[in-house]
């Protein structure tokens, strides 16, 4: 469904991404795991158009999005989830999502219709899905940090994505708050949802994902299933240490 | 509209001068404003007010002393002192505190700043004109290759590239200079590393004043000294400091340059908008170069 | 969890519906010049209102949004001095030009963010006051233009302060409209957060541009209002203190209300009469008042209406 084809990118004299190939199926989850600075954000940034790659090419679902806007990357159907939790900080926890499906429903120009009234149904039923059911009318800031990294997911799905971009979804969240969000995918997952994510945490990762992509210092180095890539030679050495 | 005016080339060059010198005396000014906004990314609206604080203070030192051209020599060497260290005090009792706000926060305590000064030179002067006349070594004019060069203009010439090059030296040679351009640029990293940002800040801030009052100073001979004198200047300077690039003191200069001769010459082509101009040409330029035409420090 | 569809909760609404009656009989029980008084508070309310939706709502610097206040006022004087049109064309082309004017400067300026889209907006806006302000022959120059010809309808003070308080109200509810409105959410979105919104669909400079033009045609709007009231337009109409002063309304009465910038200019326009007439040192008054809210209602201000709610809506009651 998405393909990442010899994608390039560097700042200045830095290269960020030197070479890096990705391949995701429709109906997976797919996670790229490597160190800090090996480029993971990056290339996220790069498939939501918030980069434009040096070279190289995205296709997804076969059409050529490497040079569209991040909203018409949306509008294909990709959605991503950021690293840092980057949500509407004085909207509410329902306008948050709200503003999501309402963009989505091509409602952004409509200047008259009182929003309060709008895709009420659809907002509450996501915001049920990831558990936020509860906190609809709170300031979004007042949130707990695991919470806005839910609420991230949360607006995400609000453009009812094919594609969910999910850059380490469970950063900095406790034990109980991970396993949730874990289920949670899963079950968005088993609801046909094809989920892209990159993750800290090896276990999780390995015992996660369908397939893993191993990325360092700017290259893709293996992409394969997770007992294929945990008996890897070359990523033993270099990022999992042997292990 | 005065097109008969013949343009000939004395008359011609002698406009240039008349472009140069007012250039000078807005890259002094602008200067002050770019390493302000550049450093600690505030639009400083009440600069003008110090330009004007400057040539009144310029003024009323002059005519307290007296005794001649001593007079302007004493006013001209302590009004920008006097400005800096108004600023000084302004900017640790008050400024210093709200570092951390947003910056239209900042922009307004400027503004409210300016309106202060306003009024405070309407309490302290009055509302009428002063002027104050330049020494007597600095009257009248050279002659040279058939045509006049007042003095006090070429005075002023000799004093931009002063400036210039003591920013210059300023910035990129002394230790606070260069504290002050790792601050422009990443104000969290000099921090960390154990710098007083805060102080940093306050000398940029004085300097900046500083050169708002000596143009104040400078200016204070060559026209009359009135209350209005710092709102046609504010807005000049922000212009010059935009077209060079943010924080930019070569941009300042460039800035500076190109407002004050599209100005002078543009009274040659067309009188009535010569003052249109230069506000053109900016507006041109920025339309091209929306960040400038050096590169700003953020 | 959320409520029902209608804009305004019932005590909103009575207030509201009090206030416009108050408004309404006002001219009949108040002096003269307290009735001028009161259409110049509401104008300059539209006013800061539409400047609002860039600043407030829209999170752009629009640091000179006079300009379009000047150019509406300039616009219908011209028309109603120069032309032979009838006069109502002269009040629509008003606005229309603040728009347009509004989106070319928007098409330029909107490249930029924060400091650098409000320092360029500036210097678009101070070529737009210098041209007006020397241009003697078409503008009047720094003289302005006087004496222009308003229809008898709303020549005079009554009828001016009923025709001004009829196309606030108008203005202020299709403005409240759109804040409220999938546009106007979308839009404090963007202010929020930029970047998000792009990857969640939405058409970011676009947008903005839009809430610009609005913006620009309101303030006109106000504009083409000052001249019914004045009978005049000068360039201290384009001034860049006055696009200041008008931010400090908006501070006054808060960033993130509706009713906020209505209120401060009220508050504002009754001050500077009040201590006008004590002393000419209005703008020494006006910057203490500056400084003591930046120090300490800013916070309180902002703090305070945020802490209100989510819904900017539900502001306070003395909603003007």
């Amino acid at each position: 469904m998405l393909q990442v084809k010899d994608v390039q990118k560097s700042f200045g004299h830095f290269q960020a991404i030197i070479r890096a190939n990705l391949d995701v199926r429709r109906g997976e989850i797919v996670a790229v795991i490597g160190p800090n600075g090996a480029g993971k954000s990056t290339l996220f940034k790069i498939i939501s158009g918030h980069l434009k790659p040096d070279r190289g090419k995205i296709l997804f679902r076969d059409r050529d999005i490497t040079s569209l806007e991040p909203h018409q990357i949306c509008r294909q159907g990709v959605s991503l989830s950021y690293q840092i939790v980057n949500v509407f900080s004085r909207l509410t926890v329902f306008e948050n999502v709200q503003v999501s499906v309402l963009s989505r429903l091509g409602k952004a120009f409509d200047f008259f219709t009182p929003a309060k009234g709008l895709a009420i149904d659809e907002t509450e039923k996501i915001l049920d899905s990831v558990g936020l059911g509860n906190v609809g009318d709170r300031i979004c800031g007042a949130l707990s940090h695991g919470e806005q990294k839910v609420l991230e997911i949360a607006i995400a799905l609000g453009s009812n994505p094919e594609l969910l971009i999910l850059d380490e979804p469970t950063a900095g969240m406790a034990q109980e708050e991970t396993s949730a969000t874990i289920k949670l995918l899963e079950r968005l997952n088993h609801e046909g949802l094809t989920i892209l994510f990159c993750e800290h945490d090896i276990e999780l990762v390995f015992s996660f994902a369908n397939r893993i992509m191993v990325m360092q210092q700017g290259v893709s180095i293996i992409q394969g299933p997770p007992h294929q890539v945990r008996e890897n030679r070359e990523v033993r050495e270099a990022y999992l240490g042997g292990a | 509209m005065d097109f008969s005016s013949t343009i000939s080339a004395s008359g011609l060059i002698q406009q240039f001068l008349i472009g140069l010198s007012r250039s000078t005396i807005l890259f002094i000014v602008s200067s002050g404003l770019s390493l302000v906004l550049g450093v600690l990314r505030i639009p400083n609206v009440a600069h003008g007010s110090l330009y004007m604080l400057g040539a009144f203070l310029c003024y009323s030192i002059a005519t307290l002393v007296g005794a001649g051209s001593t007079g302007f020599w004493v006013g001209l060497a302590l009004a920008p002192f006097c400005v800096a260290f108004v600023s000084l005090v302004v900017e640790r009792a008050l400024f210093s505190r709200l570092y951390d706000r947003e910056h239209l926060m900042l922009l307004l305590f400027t503004f409210a700043l300016m309106l202060l000064c306003r009024d405070a030179v309407k309490m302290i002067w009055g509302s009428e004109y002063r002027s104050l006349a330049p020494p007597e070594a600095l009257q009248g004019s050279l002659s040279a290759f058939g045509m006049m060069f007042p003095k006090y203009n070429l005075f002023l010439l000799s004093l931009g590239p002063v400036v210039a090059i003591g920013l210059w030296f300023l910035t990129h040679k002394t230790k606070i200079g260069k504290i002050a351009r790792a601050a422009a640029v990443d104000r969290d990293m000099v921090g960390a590393v154990g710098i007083n940002v805060s102080w940093v800040f306050a000398s940029v801030f004085v300097i900046g004043c500083f050169l708002a009052g000596l143009g104040g100073a400078l200016v204070a001979p060559t026209q009359n000294i009135n209350q209005g004198m710092d709102h046609t200047l504010i807005m000049e300077a922000f212009l010059i400091v935009i077209i060079g690039g943010l924080g930019n003191v070569w941009g300042a200069l460039l800035g500076a340059l190109i407002f004050g001769l599209t100005d002078s010459m543009g009274i040659l082509v067309w009188p009535q908008f010569s003052i249109v101009f230069p506000y053109a040409v900016v507006v041109i330029a920025l339309i091209f170069r929306p960040k400038g035409l050096l590169k700003a420090t953020w | 969890m959320v409520e029902a569809k209608g804009y305004f909760k019932i005590r909103t609404v009575a207030l509201l519906s009090i206030l416009l009656v108050v408004l309404a009989v006002a001219p009949s029980f108040l002096p003269r010049f307290f009735t001028y008084l009161l259409a110049l508070a509401l104008l300059t309310g539209l006013l800061s209102t539409s400047l609002n939706l860039a600043l407030g709502f829209g999170g752009m610097y629009q640091f000179h949004h006079a300009v379009f206040y000047g150019i509406g006022a300039y616009g219908v004087s011209l028309m109603l001095m120069k032309t032979s049109l009838p006069p109502v064309t002269g009040f629509i082309l008003g606005p229309i030009l603040s728009a347009i004017l509004a989106l070319i400067m928007g098409i330029i300026c909107i490249r930029l963010s924060k400091l650098y889209f409000g320092m360029l907006q500036l210097s678009l806006g101070s070529l737009v006051w210098v041209v007006i302000f020397r241009w003697y022959s078409f503008t009047g120059g720094d003289d302005g233009l006087h004496g222009v010809p308003i229809p008898s309808l709303i020549a005079t003070v009554t009828g001016s302060y009923y025709f001004t308080l009829i196309v606030t109200v108008c203005c202020m509810a299709i403005l409240y409209m759109i804040v409220n409105s999938p546009y106007g959410r979308i839009l404090q979105a963007i202010r929020d957060n930029p970047e998000r919104s792009a990857s969640i669909g939405v058409r970011v400079r676009a947008h903005q541009l839009v809430a610009l033009v609005i913006a620009g045609f309101f303030a006109g709007i106000a504009g083409i209002l000052f001249v019914s009231v004045e009978g005049s337009a000068f360039p201290d109409l384009l001034s860049w203190t006055l696009s200041l002063e008008l931010i400090i309304m908006c501070l006054f009465g808060g960033w993130f209300t509706f009713f906020g910038p209505m209120l401060g200019s009220a508050i504002m326009v009754g001050l500077r009469t009040l201590v006008g007439g004590y002393t000419e040192y209005w703008t020494l008054v006006l910057a203490i008042i500056l400084m003591l809210l930046i120090y300490f209602l800013p916070e309180g201000v902002l703090g305070y209406f945020q802490g209100l709610g989510a819904n900017p809506k539900n502001t306070s009651a003395e909603d003007r």
